[in-house]
Protein backbone atom coordinates (compact mmCIF):
# COMPACT_ATOMS: atom_id res chain seq x y z
CA UNK A 1 0.00 0.00 0.00
CA UNK A 2 2.88 2.21 1.09
CA UNK A 3 4.47 1.54 -2.44
CA UNK A 4 1.75 2.80 -4.23
CA UNK A 5 1.18 5.61 -2.42
CA UNK A 6 4.35 7.00 -2.76
CA UNK A 7 4.79 6.27 -6.78
CA UNK A 8 1.55 8.13 -7.32
CA UNK A 9 2.77 10.94 -5.19
CA UNK A 10 6.12 10.86 -7.54
CA UNK A 11 4.07 11.06 -10.06
CA UNK A 12 1.57 14.08 -8.95
CA UNK A 13 4.48 15.20 -8.19
CA UNK A 14 6.23 14.91 -11.81
CA UNK A 15 3.01 16.25 -13.59
CA UNK A 16 2.52 19.11 -11.92
CA UNK A 17 6.01 20.17 -12.28
CA UNK A 18 6.58 19.34 -15.69
CA UNK A 19 9.18 21.31 -16.97
CA UNK A 20 11.61 20.69 -13.55
CA UNK A 21 11.52 16.57 -14.17
CA UNK A 22 12.07 17.74 -17.77
CA UNK A 23 15.20 19.57 -17.19
CA UNK A 24 16.44 16.98 -14.85
CA UNK A 25 15.75 14.17 -17.66
CA UNK A 26 17.76 15.89 -19.96
CA UNK A 27 20.62 16.43 -17.37
CA UNK A 28 20.29 12.82 -16.82
CA UNK A 29 20.47 11.68 -20.55
CA UNK A 30 23.25 14.10 -21.47
CA UNK A 31 25.79 12.23 -18.39
CA UNK A 32 24.56 9.37 -19.24
CA UNK A 33 25.39 9.39 -22.75
CA UNK A 34 28.25 11.15 -21.86
CA UNK A 35 29.42 8.32 -19.89
CA UNK A 36 28.46 5.51 -22.40
CA UNK A 37 29.96 7.11 -25.23
CA UNK A 38 33.04 7.05 -22.19
CA UNK A 39 33.33 3.73 -20.81
CA UNK A 40 33.70 1.36 -23.96
CA UNK A 41 36.06 3.99 -25.34
CA UNK A 42 37.87 3.94 -22.50
CA UNK A 43 37.83 0.16 -22.65
CA UNK A 44 38.85 -0.46 -25.98
CA UNK A 45 41.94 2.05 -25.61
CA UNK A 46 42.67 0.03 -22.49
CA UNK A 47 42.58 -3.04 -24.24
CA UNK A 48 44.64 -1.57 -26.87
CA UNK A 49 47.44 -0.39 -24.54
CA UNK A 50 47.39 -3.85 -23.05
CA UNK A 51 48.24 -5.61 -26.34
CA UNK A 52 51.26 -3.52 -26.86
CA UNK A 53 52.16 -3.94 -23.90
CA UNK A 54 51.98 -8.11 -24.53
CA UNK A 55 54.34 -7.06 -27.71
CA UNK A 56 57.13 -5.30 -26.09
CA UNK A 57 59.60 -8.32 -26.44
CA UNK A 58 63.34 -8.65 -25.70
CA UNK A 59 65.25 -9.59 -28.45
CA UNK A 60 68.67 -11.30 -27.73
CA UNK A 61 70.60 -11.76 -30.86
CA UNK A 62 73.12 -15.05 -30.53
CA UNK A 63 77.05 -13.91 -32.26
CA UNK A 64 76.97 -16.39 -35.61
CA UNK A 65 80.41 -17.22 -33.96
CA UNK A 66 79.30 -18.10 -30.22
CA UNK A 67 79.89 -21.81 -29.23
CA UNK A 68 76.79 -24.03 -28.50
CA UNK A 69 78.01 -24.33 -24.75
CA UNK A 70 78.25 -20.61 -25.01
CA UNK A 71 74.42 -20.82 -26.04
CA UNK A 72 73.33 -23.13 -23.64
CA UNK A 73 75.16 -20.77 -20.51
CA UNK A 74 72.48 -18.24 -22.55
CA UNK A 75 69.60 -19.87 -22.69
CA UNK A 76 70.00 -21.22 -19.02
CA UNK A 77 70.31 -17.58 -17.55
CA UNK A 78 67.01 -16.85 -19.41
CA UNK A 79 65.49 -20.41 -18.27
CA UNK A 80 66.70 -18.79 -14.79
CA UNK A 81 64.66 -15.54 -15.37
CA UNK A 82 61.44 -17.57 -16.60
CA UNK A 83 61.33 -19.39 -13.23
CA UNK A 84 61.64 -16.05 -11.04
CA UNK A 85 58.73 -14.80 -12.76
CA UNK A 86 60.18 -12.36 -14.47
CA UNK A 87 60.29 -14.11 -18.26
CA UNK A 88 56.61 -15.40 -18.94
CA UNK A 89 58.12 -17.43 -22.43
CA UNK A 90 61.01 -17.34 -24.48
CA UNK A 91 61.52 -19.19 -28.03
CA UNK A 92 64.94 -19.83 -30.03
CA UNK A 93 64.74 -18.39 -33.68
CA UNK A 94 67.40 -19.76 -35.52
CA UNK A 95 68.84 -17.79 -38.84
CA UNK A 96 66.98 -19.88 -40.87
CA UNK A 97 63.90 -19.01 -39.22
CA UNK A 98 65.03 -15.25 -39.27
CA UNK A 99 65.38 -15.39 -42.97
CA UNK A 100 62.59 -16.96 -43.51
CA UNK A 101 60.18 -14.24 -41.09
CA UNK A 102 62.13 -11.74 -43.14
CA UNK A 103 60.94 -13.24 -46.02
CA UNK A 104 57.26 -13.19 -45.03
CA UNK A 105 57.67 -9.38 -43.80
CA UNK A 106 58.57 -8.20 -47.30
CA UNK A 107 56.91 -7.15 -50.40
CA UNK A 108 59.18 -8.08 -52.81
CA UNK A 109 61.17 -11.00 -50.74
CA UNK A 110 63.28 -11.74 -54.09
CA UNK A 111 66.19 -8.89 -52.36
CA UNK A 112 66.41 -11.59 -50.25
CA UNK A 113 67.52 -14.06 -52.96
CA UNK A 114 70.54 -11.86 -53.93
CA UNK A 115 72.47 -11.64 -50.72
CA UNK A 116 75.24 -13.64 -50.31
CA UNK A 117 74.79 -15.38 -46.98
CA UNK A 118 71.95 -15.11 -44.49
CA UNK A 119 72.36 -12.19 -42.41
CA UNK A 120 69.92 -12.34 -39.36
CA UNK A 121 71.56 -13.32 -36.59
CA UNK A 122 69.57 -16.26 -34.16
CA UNK A 123 67.79 -15.05 -31.42
CA UNK A 124 65.76 -15.35 -28.21
CA UNK A 125 62.97 -14.30 -28.24
CA UNK A 126 61.98 -13.43 -24.79
CA UNK A 127 58.45 -12.15 -23.87
CA UNK A 128 58.17 -10.59 -20.11
CA UNK A 129 55.51 -10.78 -17.51
CA UNK A 130 55.36 -7.15 -17.40
CA UNK A 131 56.93 -4.17 -19.81
CA UNK A 132 58.99 -3.20 -16.82
CA UNK A 133 60.72 -6.09 -16.28
CA UNK A 134 62.94 -5.25 -19.35
CA UNK A 135 65.61 -4.06 -17.70
CA UNK A 136 65.86 -7.12 -15.55
CA UNK A 137 66.56 -8.95 -18.00
CA UNK A 138 68.83 -6.65 -20.38
CA UNK A 139 71.40 -6.52 -17.34
CA UNK A 140 71.30 -9.88 -16.51
CA UNK A 141 72.62 -11.06 -20.37
CA UNK A 142 74.30 -8.52 -21.18
CA UNK A 143 78.01 -10.03 -20.06
CA UNK A 144 76.67 -13.45 -22.09
CA UNK A 145 79.42 -13.88 -24.64
CA UNK A 146 77.39 -15.63 -26.52
CA UNK A 147 75.48 -12.64 -27.58
CA UNK A 148 76.27 -10.90 -31.30
CA UNK A 149 78.63 -7.27 -30.24
CA UNK A 150 76.87 -5.53 -33.22
CA UNK A 151 73.16 -6.32 -32.79
CA UNK A 152 73.12 -7.13 -28.80
CA UNK A 153 69.66 -7.14 -27.02
CA UNK A 154 66.96 -5.48 -28.99
CA UNK A 155 64.39 -3.45 -27.02
CA UNK A 156 62.02 -0.81 -27.85
CA UNK A 157 63.13 1.29 -24.35
CA UNK A 158 62.04 4.42 -25.43
CA UNK A 159 58.61 3.46 -27.52
CA UNK A 160 57.61 1.25 -24.42
CA UNK A 161 58.52 3.44 -21.70
CA UNK A 162 56.40 6.07 -23.87
CA UNK A 163 53.70 3.79 -23.95
CA UNK A 164 53.34 3.20 -20.72
CA UNK A 165 53.30 6.69 -19.59
CA UNK A 166 50.53 7.00 -22.07
CA UNK A 167 48.82 3.94 -20.56
CA UNK A 168 48.83 5.23 -17.24
CA UNK A 169 47.78 8.61 -18.09
CA UNK A 170 44.90 7.43 -20.17
CA UNK A 171 43.43 5.53 -17.10
CA UNK A 172 44.34 8.28 -14.54
CA UNK A 173 42.71 10.58 -17.07
CA UNK A 174 39.58 8.46 -17.47
CA UNK A 175 39.40 7.97 -14.05
CA UNK A 176 39.15 11.67 -12.98
CA UNK A 177 36.57 12.43 -15.78
CA UNK A 178 34.33 9.75 -14.65
CA UNK A 179 34.32 11.03 -11.23
CA UNK A 180 33.85 14.66 -12.55
CA UNK A 181 30.83 13.78 -14.98
CA UNK A 182 29.11 11.75 -12.35
CA UNK A 183 29.84 14.32 -9.41
CA UNK A 184 28.61 17.17 -12.06
CA UNK A 185 25.35 14.85 -12.94
CA UNK A 186 24.92 14.56 -9.13
CA UNK A 187 25.05 17.71 -8.48
CA UNK A 188 23.02 19.00 -11.38
CA UNK A 189 20.14 16.69 -10.65
CA UNK A 190 20.29 18.11 -7.04
CA UNK A 191 19.86 21.51 -8.59
CA UNK A 192 16.64 20.65 -10.73
CA UNK A 193 15.39 18.69 -7.55
CA UNK A 194 15.83 21.63 -5.23
CA UNK A 195 14.50 24.38 -7.63
CA UNK A 196 11.30 21.60 -7.67
CA UNK A 197 11.41 21.64 -4.10
CA UNK A 198 11.60 24.92 -3.73
CA UNK A 199 9.09 25.67 -5.71
CA UNK A 200 6.76 23.40 -3.24
CA UNK A 201 8.67 24.50 -0.20
CA UNK A 202 5.47 25.78 1.57
CA UNK A 203 3.51 22.48 0.83
CA UNK A 204 6.85 20.68 2.36
CA UNK A 205 6.52 23.06 5.34
CA UNK A 206 2.27 22.41 5.33
CA UNK A 207 3.18 18.49 5.38
CA UNK A 208 5.73 18.79 8.29
CA UNK A 209 2.96 20.85 10.42
CA UNK A 210 -0.02 17.99 9.74
CA UNK A 211 2.49 15.02 10.85
CA UNK A 212 4.22 13.91 7.94
CA UNK A 213 8.16 12.46 9.33
CA UNK A 214 10.72 13.44 6.22
CA UNK A 215 10.37 10.00 4.88
CA UNK A 216 6.93 10.44 4.12
CA UNK A 217 8.08 13.63 2.32
CA UNK A 218 11.17 12.23 1.08
CA UNK A 219 10.01 9.13 -0.58
CA UNK A 220 7.95 11.16 -3.61
CA UNK A 221 11.16 12.98 -4.16
CA UNK A 222 13.69 10.27 -4.65
CA UNK A 223 10.70 8.35 -6.29
CA UNK A 224 10.62 11.14 -9.15
CA UNK A 225 14.35 11.19 -9.01
CA UNK A 226 14.85 7.60 -10.13
CA UNK A 227 12.06 7.84 -12.82
CA UNK A 228 13.81 11.20 -14.25
CA UNK A 229 16.62 9.27 -13.84
CA UNK A 230 15.91 5.83 -15.48
CA UNK A 231 13.97 7.87 -18.22
CA UNK A 232 16.87 9.82 -19.00
CA UNK A 233 19.12 6.83 -19.02
CA UNK A 234 16.52 5.01 -21.20
CA UNK A 235 16.79 7.92 -23.85
CA UNK A 236 20.24 8.17 -23.92
CA UNK A 237 20.46 4.30 -24.31
CA UNK A 238 18.61 4.42 -27.35
CA UNK A 239 20.96 7.44 -28.58
CA UNK A 240 23.54 5.64 -27.80
CA UNK A 241 22.33 2.42 -29.51
CA UNK A 242 21.67 4.82 -32.85
CA UNK A 243 25.45 5.92 -32.99
CA UNK A 244 26.48 2.48 -32.71
CA UNK A 245 24.65 1.21 -35.13
CA UNK A 246 25.42 4.09 -37.70
CA UNK A 247 28.60 5.16 -37.02
CA UNK A 248 30.55 2.94 -35.14
CA UNK A 249 29.86 -0.38 -36.40
CA UNK A 250 30.47 0.57 -39.75
CA UNK A 251 33.57 2.11 -38.68
CA UNK A 252 35.00 -0.88 -36.92
CA UNK A 253 33.58 -3.49 -40.17
CA UNK A 254 36.10 -1.10 -42.15
CA UNK A 255 38.64 -1.29 -39.53
CA UNK A 256 38.82 -5.02 -38.51
CA UNK A 257 39.24 -5.94 -42.34
CA UNK A 258 42.36 -3.87 -42.18
CA UNK A 259 43.51 -5.17 -38.69
CA UNK A 260 42.46 -8.88 -38.12
CA UNK A 261 44.73 -9.52 -35.70
CA UNK A 262 44.25 -6.70 -33.71
CA UNK A 263 40.88 -7.90 -32.16
CA UNK A 264 40.39 -5.52 -29.29
CA UNK A 265 37.88 -6.26 -26.89
CA UNK A 266 35.43 -4.18 -25.29
CA UNK A 267 32.30 -4.09 -23.50
CA UNK A 268 28.36 -5.58 -24.64
CA UNK A 269 26.14 -2.92 -25.74
CA UNK A 270 23.54 -4.98 -23.27
CA UNK A 271 26.21 -5.25 -20.35
CA UNK A 272 26.53 -1.18 -21.04
CA UNK A 273 23.05 -0.52 -21.59
CA UNK A 274 21.87 -2.22 -17.98
CA UNK A 275 25.34 0.06 -16.40
CA UNK A 276 24.02 3.05 -17.43
CA UNK A 277 19.81 2.30 -16.34
CA UNK A 278 21.50 1.49 -12.82
CA UNK A 279 23.48 4.66 -13.22
CA UNK A 280 20.56 6.79 -14.06
CA UNK A 281 18.58 5.79 -11.28
CA UNK A 282 21.58 5.80 -8.88
CA UNK A 283 21.83 9.56 -10.15
CA UNK A 284 18.48 10.67 -9.99
CA UNK A 285 18.33 9.26 -6.03
CA UNK A 286 21.18 10.44 -5.03
CA UNK A 287 20.49 14.07 -6.12
CA UNK A 288 17.26 14.19 -4.90
CA UNK A 289 18.34 12.26 -1.63
CA UNK A 290 21.03 14.60 -0.65
CA UNK A 291 19.34 17.57 -1.63
CA UNK A 292 16.73 17.03 0.41
CA UNK A 293 18.65 16.50 3.36
CA UNK A 294 18.83 19.70 3.52
CA UNK A 295 15.23 20.93 3.20
CA UNK A 296 13.99 19.00 5.33
CA UNK A 297 15.23 20.49 8.39
CA UNK A 298 12.66 22.67 9.39
CA UNK B 1 -5.59 -3.28 9.40
CA UNK B 2 -9.52 -2.62 9.54
CA UNK B 3 -9.74 -3.87 5.95
CA UNK B 4 -9.43 -7.68 7.64
CA UNK B 5 -12.57 -7.39 9.75
CA UNK B 6 -15.01 -9.80 9.07
CA UNK B 7 -18.02 -8.58 6.81
CA UNK B 8 -20.65 -8.81 9.31
CA UNK B 9 -18.99 -6.54 11.73
CA UNK B 10 -18.90 -4.26 8.45
CA UNK B 11 -22.53 -4.27 8.19
CA UNK B 12 -22.98 -3.47 11.60
CA UNK B 13 -20.49 -0.67 11.64
CA UNK B 14 -23.00 0.87 9.16
CA UNK B 15 -25.69 0.94 11.39
CA UNK B 16 -23.69 2.37 14.36
CA UNK B 17 -23.96 6.04 15.14
CA UNK B 18 -21.28 8.32 13.74
CA UNK B 19 -19.38 9.56 17.24
CA UNK B 20 -19.72 5.63 18.26
CA UNK B 21 -17.87 4.11 15.19
CA UNK B 22 -15.26 6.83 14.96
CA UNK B 23 -14.44 6.04 18.77
CA UNK B 24 -14.00 2.32 17.94
CA UNK B 25 -11.99 3.06 14.79
CA UNK B 26 -9.77 4.83 16.73
CA UNK B 27 -9.51 1.73 19.09
CA UNK B 28 -9.50 -0.69 15.99
CA UNK B 29 -8.45 0.57 13.12
CA UNK B 30 -4.76 1.22 13.55
CA UNK B 31 -2.31 -1.56 15.49
CA UNK B 32 -1.92 -0.61 19.22
CA UNK B 33 1.45 0.92 18.39
CA UNK B 34 0.59 3.16 15.95
CA UNK B 35 -2.41 4.38 18.42
CA UNK B 36 -0.11 4.87 21.12
CA UNK B 37 2.39 6.99 19.30
CA UNK B 38 -0.47 9.14 17.34
CA UNK B 39 -2.52 9.91 20.68
CA UNK B 40 -1.59 11.82 23.36
CA UNK B 41 -2.19 9.56 26.93
CA UNK B 42 -1.61 12.58 29.45
CA UNK B 43 -2.46 9.92 31.92
CA UNK B 44 -3.66 11.53 35.38
CA UNK B 45 -1.43 14.78 34.51
CA UNK B 46 -2.88 17.99 32.91
CA UNK B 47 -2.71 18.13 28.92
CA UNK B 48 -0.83 21.22 28.91
CA UNK B 49 1.75 22.80 31.17
CA UNK B 50 3.46 26.37 30.80
CA UNK B 51 6.18 26.49 32.97
CA UNK B 52 7.67 30.19 33.10
CA UNK B 53 7.63 30.13 29.59
CA UNK B 54 9.21 32.80 26.92
CA UNK B 55 9.70 32.88 23.52
CA UNK B 56 11.38 35.50 21.83
CA UNK B 57 12.03 35.67 18.36
CA UNK B 58 15.61 37.35 16.56
CA UNK B 59 17.00 39.48 19.48
CA UNK B 60 14.28 42.01 20.21
CA UNK B 61 10.50 40.49 19.46
CA UNK B 62 9.21 39.18 22.35
CA UNK B 63 6.15 37.12 21.96
CA UNK B 64 5.38 34.96 24.93
CA UNK B 65 6.74 36.20 28.42
CA UNK B 66 7.30 34.22 31.35
CA UNK B 67 4.15 32.27 31.20
CA UNK B 68 2.81 29.96 33.63
CA UNK B 69 -0.37 28.11 33.03
CA UNK B 70 -2.09 24.65 32.87
CA UNK B 71 -4.63 23.14 30.92
CA UNK B 72 -6.33 20.10 32.33
CA UNK B 73 -7.66 17.13 29.97
CA UNK B 74 -10.65 17.51 28.64
CA UNK B 75 -11.26 21.49 29.03
CA UNK B 76 -12.40 23.94 26.77
CA UNK B 77 -10.27 27.17 26.46
CA UNK B 78 -10.40 29.94 24.73
CA UNK B 79 -7.21 32.43 24.06
CA UNK B 80 -7.99 35.97 23.87
CA UNK B 81 -6.23 39.22 23.51
CA UNK B 82 -5.27 41.98 20.70
CA UNK B 83 -3.65 41.40 17.69
CA UNK B 84 -0.06 40.56 18.17
CA UNK B 85 -0.31 39.58 21.64
CA UNK B 86 0.96 36.64 21.33
CA UNK B 87 -1.72 34.14 20.73
CA UNK B 88 -0.40 32.57 17.51
CA UNK B 89 2.67 31.63 19.15
CA UNK B 90 1.26 30.24 21.81
CA UNK B 91 -0.22 27.86 19.50
CA UNK B 92 3.05 27.28 17.54
CA UNK B 93 5.00 26.40 20.54
CA UNK B 94 2.02 23.69 21.13
CA UNK B 95 2.91 21.91 17.78
CA UNK B 96 6.73 22.16 18.25
CA UNK B 97 6.64 24.52 15.16
CA UNK B 98 8.70 27.03 17.39
CA UNK B 99 10.66 26.20 20.47
CA UNK B 100 10.81 27.93 23.93
CA UNK B 101 13.41 30.49 24.37
CA UNK B 102 12.98 29.76 28.11
CA UNK B 103 11.15 27.68 30.16
CA UNK B 104 9.61 24.30 30.55
CA UNK B 105 6.24 22.85 28.12
CA UNK B 106 4.49 19.82 27.80
CA UNK B 107 1.88 18.25 25.66
CA UNK B 108 0.19 15.28 27.55
CA UNK B 109 2.41 14.12 29.69
CA UNK B 110 5.60 15.04 26.49
CA UNK B 111 8.28 17.12 27.49
CA UNK B 112 8.84 19.29 24.57
CA UNK B 113 12.39 20.33 25.41
CA UNK B 114 13.46 16.71 25.26
CA UNK B 115 11.43 15.36 22.29
CA UNK B 116 13.67 14.52 20.02
CA UNK B 117 13.34 15.69 16.26
CA UNK B 118 12.17 12.63 14.92
CA UNK B 119 9.56 12.42 17.06
CA UNK B 120 7.81 16.07 16.61
CA UNK B 121 5.42 14.43 13.65
CA UNK B 122 4.00 11.79 16.04
CA UNK B 123 3.12 15.02 18.33
CA UNK B 124 1.53 17.08 15.75
CA UNK B 125 -0.67 14.38 14.28
CA UNK B 126 -1.99 14.27 17.71
CA UNK B 127 -2.85 17.45 17.67
CA UNK B 128 -5.71 18.59 15.42
CA UNK B 129 -4.27 22.28 14.48
CA UNK B 130 -7.24 24.35 12.17
CA UNK B 131 -4.46 27.25 11.59
CA UNK B 132 -4.87 31.16 11.34
CA UNK B 133 -3.52 31.17 7.67
CA UNK B 134 -5.27 27.28 7.13
CA UNK B 135 -2.04 25.91 5.47
CA UNK B 136 -3.85 23.76 2.86
CA UNK B 137 -1.80 22.16 0.29
CA UNK B 138 -2.87 24.72 -2.86
CA UNK B 139 -1.89 21.73 -5.62
CA UNK B 140 -4.43 19.46 -3.94
CA UNK B 141 -8.31 18.96 -3.69
CA UNK B 142 -10.11 19.32 -0.34
CA UNK B 143 -10.53 15.71 -0.49
CA UNK B 144 -6.87 14.92 -1.01
CA UNK B 145 -5.94 17.42 1.58
CA UNK B 146 -8.24 16.29 4.44
CA UNK B 147 -7.09 12.82 3.44
CA UNK B 148 -3.07 13.87 3.44
CA UNK B 149 -3.74 13.98 7.42
CA UNK B 150 -4.87 10.21 7.35
CA UNK B 151 -2.35 9.43 5.27
CA UNK B 152 0.51 10.60 6.99
CA UNK B 153 -0.80 8.09 10.16
CA UNK B 154 -0.83 4.88 7.25
CA UNK B 155 -4.21 4.79 7.64
CA UNK B 156 -5.58 2.60 4.77
CA UNK B 157 -7.17 3.81 1.69
CA UNK B 158 -10.56 2.29 2.46
CA UNK B 159 -10.72 3.73 5.89
CA UNK B 160 -10.04 7.52 4.06
CA UNK B 161 -12.63 6.67 1.76
CA UNK B 162 -15.30 6.33 4.55
CA UNK B 163 -13.76 9.67 7.07
CA UNK B 164 -13.15 11.81 4.82
CA UNK B 165 -16.61 12.37 3.10
CA UNK B 166 -18.05 12.00 6.63
CA UNK B 167 -15.68 14.28 7.91
CA UNK B 168 -16.48 17.05 5.06
CA UNK B 169 -20.25 16.81 5.21
CA UNK B 170 -19.89 17.55 9.03
CA UNK B 171 -18.34 21.00 7.85
CA UNK B 172 -20.77 21.47 4.93
CA UNK B 173 -18.29 20.89 2.39
CA UNK B 174 -19.78 17.99 0.90
CA UNK B 175 -20.44 19.53 -2.75
CA UNK B 176 -16.54 20.53 -3.07
CA UNK B 177 -14.86 17.71 -2.27
CA UNK B 178 -12.97 17.75 -5.66
CA UNK B 179 -12.28 21.62 -5.89
CA UNK B 180 -8.31 23.25 -5.29
CA UNK B 181 -7.96 25.24 -2.15
CA UNK B 182 -7.97 28.22 -4.89
CA UNK B 183 -11.36 28.26 -6.02
CA UNK B 184 -12.80 28.26 -2.57
CA UNK B 185 -13.89 31.25 -0.39
CA UNK B 186 -11.90 31.90 2.78
CA UNK B 187 -14.29 30.55 4.83
CA UNK B 188 -14.75 27.23 2.84
CA UNK B 189 -10.93 26.94 3.31
CA UNK B 190 -10.61 27.37 6.84
CA UNK B 191 -13.71 24.49 7.01
CA UNK B 192 -11.15 22.54 5.02
CA UNK B 193 -8.21 23.68 7.55
CA UNK B 194 -11.01 22.57 10.41
CA UNK B 195 -11.97 19.06 8.84
CA UNK B 196 -8.04 18.11 8.20
CA UNK B 197 -7.66 19.01 12.07
CA UNK B 198 -10.63 16.69 13.33
CA UNK B 199 -10.40 13.83 11.03
CA UNK B 200 -7.96 11.98 13.11
CA UNK B 201 -9.93 12.08 16.16
CA UNK B 202 -7.36 14.32 18.05
CA UNK B 203 -7.63 14.23 22.43
CA UNK B 204 -5.88 17.80 21.78
CA UNK B 205 -7.32 20.22 19.05
CA UNK B 206 -6.32 23.77 18.41
CA UNK B 207 -7.64 26.26 16.73
CA UNK B 208 -6.79 29.80 15.54
CA UNK B 209 -8.96 31.98 14.81
CA UNK B 210 -11.14 29.02 13.06
CA UNK B 211 -14.13 31.64 12.95
CA UNK B 212 -12.41 34.26 11.90
CA UNK B 213 -13.80 34.56 8.23
CA UNK B 214 -16.46 32.85 8.59
CA UNK B 215 -20.41 34.57 9.03
CA UNK B 216 -22.11 34.11 12.16
CA UNK B 217 -24.41 31.30 11.52
CA UNK B 218 -21.36 29.38 10.36
CA UNK B 219 -19.44 30.46 13.16
CA UNK B 220 -21.97 29.07 15.71
CA UNK B 221 -22.11 25.80 13.48
CA UNK B 222 -18.32 25.58 13.83
CA UNK B 223 -18.18 26.58 18.06
CA UNK B 224 -21.42 24.02 18.08
CA UNK B 225 -19.02 21.28 16.49
CA UNK B 226 -16.13 22.27 18.30
CA UNK B 227 -18.56 22.21 22.03
CA UNK B 228 -19.35 18.46 20.76
CA UNK B 229 -15.85 17.55 19.99
CA UNK B 230 -15.10 18.70 23.57
CA UNK B 231 -17.66 16.86 25.26
CA UNK B 232 -16.41 12.89 23.54
CA UNK B 233 -13.58 14.36 26.06
CA UNK B 234 -11.17 16.51 23.55
CA UNK B 235 -9.47 18.67 25.01
CA UNK B 236 -10.33 22.18 23.19
CA UNK B 237 -8.14 25.40 22.64
CA UNK B 238 -9.66 28.15 20.31
CA UNK B 239 -7.90 31.61 19.97
CA UNK B 240 -10.33 34.35 18.70
CA UNK B 241 -11.29 37.76 18.58
CA UNK B 242 -14.67 36.88 18.72
CA UNK B 243 -16.20 38.59 21.56
CA UNK B 244 -20.07 37.16 21.14
CA UNK B 245 -18.95 33.99 20.76
CA UNK B 246 -16.59 33.58 23.98
CA UNK B 247 -19.29 35.82 25.75
CA UNK B 248 -22.09 33.00 24.87
CA UNK B 249 -19.96 29.68 25.82
CA UNK B 250 -18.83 30.69 29.04
CA UNK B 251 -15.67 29.23 28.65
CA UNK B 252 -12.39 29.31 30.57
CA UNK B 253 -10.86 32.48 28.94
CA UNK B 254 -7.45 32.82 28.67
CA UNK B 255 -6.33 36.15 28.26
CA UNK B 256 -2.69 37.43 26.51
CA UNK B 257 -1.64 41.38 26.09
CA UNK B 258 1.88 41.50 24.74
CA UNK B 259 2.91 38.28 25.90
CA UNK B 260 2.09 38.41 29.29
CA UNK B 261 -1.14 36.51 31.02
CA UNK B 262 -3.03 39.31 32.29
CA UNK B 263 -6.41 37.18 32.79
CA UNK B 264 -7.19 33.74 33.41
CA UNK B 265 -10.85 32.86 34.56
CA UNK B 266 -13.21 30.43 34.03
CA UNK B 267 -17.01 30.75 32.99
CA UNK B 268 -15.86 34.14 31.77
CA UNK B 269 -16.58 36.71 29.03
CA UNK B 270 -14.20 38.18 26.31
CA UNK B 271 -13.70 41.52 28.21
CA UNK B 272 -12.57 42.17 31.53
CA UNK B 273 -15.02 42.38 33.74
CA UNK B 274 -16.23 45.83 34.75
CA UNK B 275 -15.41 47.16 38.38
CA UNK B 276 -19.16 47.40 39.32
CA UNK B 277 -19.72 44.17 38.41
CA UNK B 278 -17.13 41.95 40.70
CA UNK B 279 -17.59 38.35 40.26
CA UNK B 280 -16.78 35.18 42.27
CA UNK B 281 -15.13 33.86 38.80
CA UNK B 282 -11.90 36.33 39.37
CA UNK B 283 -11.08 35.30 42.69
CA UNK B 284 -10.88 31.78 41.34
CA UNK B 285 -8.92 32.54 38.19
CA UNK B 286 -6.09 34.18 40.87
CA UNK B 287 -5.63 30.53 41.98
CA UNK B 288 -6.08 29.12 38.40
CA UNK B 289 -3.15 31.52 37.09
CA UNK B 290 -0.57 30.74 40.14
N1 LIG C 1 8.54 34.79 12.99
C1 LIG C 1 8.50 35.91 13.71
N2 LIG C 1 9.58 36.71 13.75
C2 LIG C 1 9.57 37.85 14.48
N3 LIG C 1 8.53 38.26 15.19
C3 LIG C 1 7.41 37.52 15.19
C4 LIG C 1 7.34 36.30 14.43
N4 LIG C 1 6.12 35.75 14.63
C5 LIG C 1 5.46 36.58 15.43
N5 LIG C 1 6.23 37.65 15.78
C6 LIG C 1 5.85 38.73 16.68
O1 LIG C 1 5.42 38.18 17.88
C7 LIG C 1 4.29 38.87 18.40
C8 LIG C 1 3.14 37.91 18.64
O2 LIG C 1 2.70 37.41 17.38
P1 LIG C 1 1.50 36.39 17.26
O3 LIG C 1 1.40 35.97 15.84
O4 LIG C 1 1.68 35.34 18.28
O5 LIG C 1 0.24 37.32 17.62
P2 LIG C 1 -1.31 36.96 17.64
O6 LIG C 1 -1.78 37.16 19.03
O7 LIG C 1 -1.55 35.64 17.04
O8 LIG C 1 -1.89 38.09 16.71
P3 LIG C 1 -3.20 38.01 15.73
O9 LIG C 1 -4.38 38.13 16.61
O10 LIG C 1 -3.04 39.20 14.85
O11 LIG C 1 -3.10 36.72 14.98
C9 LIG C 1 3.96 39.94 17.37
O12 LIG C 1 4.47 41.17 17.85
C10 LIG C 1 4.67 39.52 16.13
O13 LIG C 1 5.11 40.65 15.42
MG1 LIG D 1 -2.48 34.95 15.36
Amino acid sequence: MRPRFFLAEAVRSIRSNMALALAATVTVLIAIFVLGAFIPSFLYVQSAVDRQKEKIDVSVYISDSAEVDQVNALQAQISGLEEQGVVREFTYVSKDDALAAMRERLDDPTILEELPSNPFPASFEVKLTDPENADEVIVAVEEQPALDPDEGIGFAGDTADRLLSVAQFIQWSGLALILILTVAAVLLIGNTIRLSIFARRREVEVMKLVGATNWFIRWPFVIEGIICGLVGALLSVGLLLAVKLAVVDRLVDDASSQLTEEQTTSIGFVTLAVILLAAGAALGALGSGLTLRRFLRV
Amino acid sequence: MSTDAPPESTTQRRADTGSARRARDSQNGQSKRESRQNQLRPGDGPMVVFDDVTKQYGSDAVAIRDLSLSIESGEFVFLVGPSGSGKSTFIKLLIKEVSPSKGGLWVGGRDLNRMRRSKVPYLRRAIGCVFQDYKLLTSRTVFENVAYALQVTGESPSSIRRKVPEMLSLVGLSEKGSRYPGELSGGEQQRVSIARAFVNQPRLLIADEPTGNLDPETSIGIMQLLYRINRTGTTVIMATHDRELVDKMQMRVIELGDGVLVRDARNARYGRPQRAVPTGDEAGSAEDAS
